[in-house]
């Protein structure tokens, strides 16, 4: 130990010696101001990406129906059956929903105008009926899944051309509860 | 007969087809009868005061609208009258209507009070024989003048042998902005009274029997549920819980209603006893069951079902038994209305996404076309006498309620601001 200090302290008297001879042959040095750097570490981390379970925690239920966090889906004119193409849509917000189990959802069917008025009202609750089957047929609790019908009685757009009529005849589902 | 049915139908398509573009298409049932010439000329007023020639002119005008819209009456025109002298209703010059084709002469005479009343007195000749055949005289409210007249107008009717049709109502859902309500409004489309003011949508009215009740769906519990709301005190009651419930309609005899329900998880046809409150489930079956309407003996029900894949009316036994199919062709069919006399079925089709009424006469298996190429035409609904029907239409952008006569005539518009649907005109008047 004391050797270790004996070795340092010697090397840092040949050092001074050493420095203090090139000073002494300078002449004149330019006497540059002393600038003190200060500064601080900028903290390198990015806004982080909120996990589903934060969103779900951070967003109101109006904020989550909103942003579309269930999908809706769309029917065939005048059926009842999920179509393949809706199915995937179904299963992602099966996914979710059994990510989240405190969650009830009311799934309400929508009919496009093409149809009469009580009609519609059996057919839009068939859809509902048949996404809560497959909503419970991939496991969900069909106690948290509520149906209502509203028939052609609230169109998503008004066109009278078929691709709106795609979009009126539907299903959505709408988070009740937390 | 099914052959018979299927030619008359395809023939009905095919003018369809034929016509397209023209403005209206009609196809006759032969059970028109003559009419009877009325002459109405304009009322005594005893004076000329402003106010009491503008409720005598509502009087007169309403009268006048009602006897030309009866299909019984025919009105000998106003210009005619000025042919011949000016009607003393002293001494009548018989004569002179003769002469101007007149069979029925009405001579009225309007009295106002001071305290805002009037009293309306006419009395009915018929010129042929020089006769006083009958005469009347109202009294009210100075408002209530176009009441009194269709009250008149019913006194017409009465004493020609027919039922009375202008004192009746038709319920109907009026939406404006978000809301849909419920109104009752006169059979012309005049004095619209709202009776529901939810928030949440109000829908598909219907009379009770007595005319005393509306039976309707409304969402103001969230799901849509079946309340009854009585006119005269103004109560509301919740008739269904669970499902949806909606599509009510009230037995002519005993207190039964008919409504769908998917209670049990699919729409199916319950009928409720109103007295015991007993419930009897009529259709069995995994398809949409809907529509029901009873027939006006109350022995039967039509109604739509899916059970064959596509909508089609049918029609059961009140007990649910003895199902028959009635429309065979088609794709889609919906909404029927059993016609007062028990003979007729009006009913909405669909055929290439435009929606008409149709009546199919159940004796002769004949079908005819009440609308033609005129947007979506939508729930038919019958007036007390059978001889004309209350439907909507967006035939002129939105939704609003028009008259036709059994036979596709005299198409009248009767509402004009929002959007108006579901029409219900009142059960025979007593």
């Amino acid at each position: 130990m004391k050797k270790w200090m004996l070795i340092v302290v010697a090397l840092s008297i040949v050092l001074m010696f050493s420095a203090c001879g090139k000073k002494a042959a300078k002449v004149e040095p330019v006497q540059e101001p002393v600038v003190e750097k200060v500064d601080e570490p900028v903290a390198q981390v990015e806004k982080p990406v909120l996990s589903e379970e934060e969103l779900f925690q951070q967003k109101s239920l109006e904020e989550l129906n909103k942003d579309q966090i269930l999908k809706r889906i769309n029917f065939d004119f005048d059926m009842y059956a999920i179509r393949e193409d809706m199915k995937p849509i179904v299963q992602a917000n099966a996914n979710w929903l059994l990510k989240f189990p405190s969650v009830e959802v009311l799934i309400e069917g929508h009919c496009d105008e093409k149809g009469t008025i009580e009609y519609n009202i059996a057919l839009g609750e068939k859809r509902a009926e048949a996404a809560k089957n497959y909503l419970v047929s991939l496991g969900l609790n069909a106690a948290k899944v509520k149906i209502i019908s509203y028939g052609k009685s609230k169109p998503l757009v008004q066109g009278v051309d078929e691709a709106s009529y795609f979009q009126n005849r539907r299903a959505e589902f709408i988070i009740t509860k937390k | 007969m099914t052959m018979r049915r299927t030619l008359l139908f395809l023939a009905v398509l095919l003018l369809g087809w034929q016509l397209r573009g023209q403005e209206e298409i009609t196809i006759r049932i032969k059970e028109g009868m003559p009419t009877i010439p009325v002459a109405l000329p304009d009322f005594q007023t005893g004076g000329a005061a402003a106010q009491r020639n503008e409720v005598a002119g509502i009087l007169h005008e309403t009268l006048w609208k009602d006897l030309e819209f009866s299909r019984i009456f025919k009105m000998v025109p106003r210009e005619h009258y000025s042919y011949i002298s000016r009607l003393d209703p002293n001494a009548i010059r018989f004569k002179d209507w003769a002469s101007i084709q007149a069979n029925i002469l009405i001579s009225g005479q309007l009295e106002l009070t001071a305290d805002d009343r009037l009293v309306f007195s006419f009395k009915v000749y018929e010129v042929a024989s020089e006769r006083f055949i009958f005469g009347r005289n109202f009294g009210g409210k100075k408002d209530l003048a176009r009441l009194i007249a269709h009250r008149a107008a019913d006194e017409m009717l009465k004493h020609f042998g027919e039922r009375p049709l202008f004192t009746s109502k038709i319920v109907y859902v009026s939406e404006s902005g978000n809301d849909r309500d419920i109104y009752i409004m006169d059979y012309d489309g005049q004095r619209p009274t709202r009776i529901t003011f939810s928030s949440a949508m109000d829908l598909l009215p219907s009379w009770s029997a007595d005319n005393e009740k509306i039976l309707y769906t409304s969402y103001r519990n969230l799901s849509p549920e079946l309340f009854m709301f009585n006119i005269y005190s103004g109560k509301t009651e919740l008739l269904s819980s669970g499902g949806s419930n909606y599509a009510a309609d009230w037995s002519p005899v005993g207190d039964r209603i008919v409504y769908t329900s998917s209670k049990h998880g699919n729409a199916d046809i319950f009928l409720k006893d109103m007295k015991t409150g007993q419930e009897k489930r009529l259709t069995f079956n995994p398809a949409i069951d809907t529509s029901p309407c009873w027939s006006p003996n109350g022995r039967e029900i039509a109604f739509t079902s899916q059970r064959g894949g596509t909508p089609q009316i049918y029609i059961m036994d009140a007990e649910g038994s003895n199902v028959r199919r009635i429309t065979l062709e088609g794709s889609y069919h919906d909404s029927p209305a059993w016609s007062p006399d028990g003979m007729r079925l009006a009913f909405v089709s669909r055929i290439e996404n435009r929606f008409d009424i149709y009546v199919y006469n159940l004796k002769s298996n004949e079908i005819s076309k009440l609308t033609e190429n005129a947007g979506r035409n939508e729930n038919p609904s019958w007036s007390p006498d059978g001889r004309h029907l209350v439907f909507s239409s967006n035939r002129s952008g939105r939704y609003q309620l028009y008259l036709v006569d059994y036979d596709g005539r005299n198409v009248r518009q009767l509402t004009s601001s929002g959007e108006n649907k579901m029409p219900k005109w009142q059960k025979s008047l007593k």
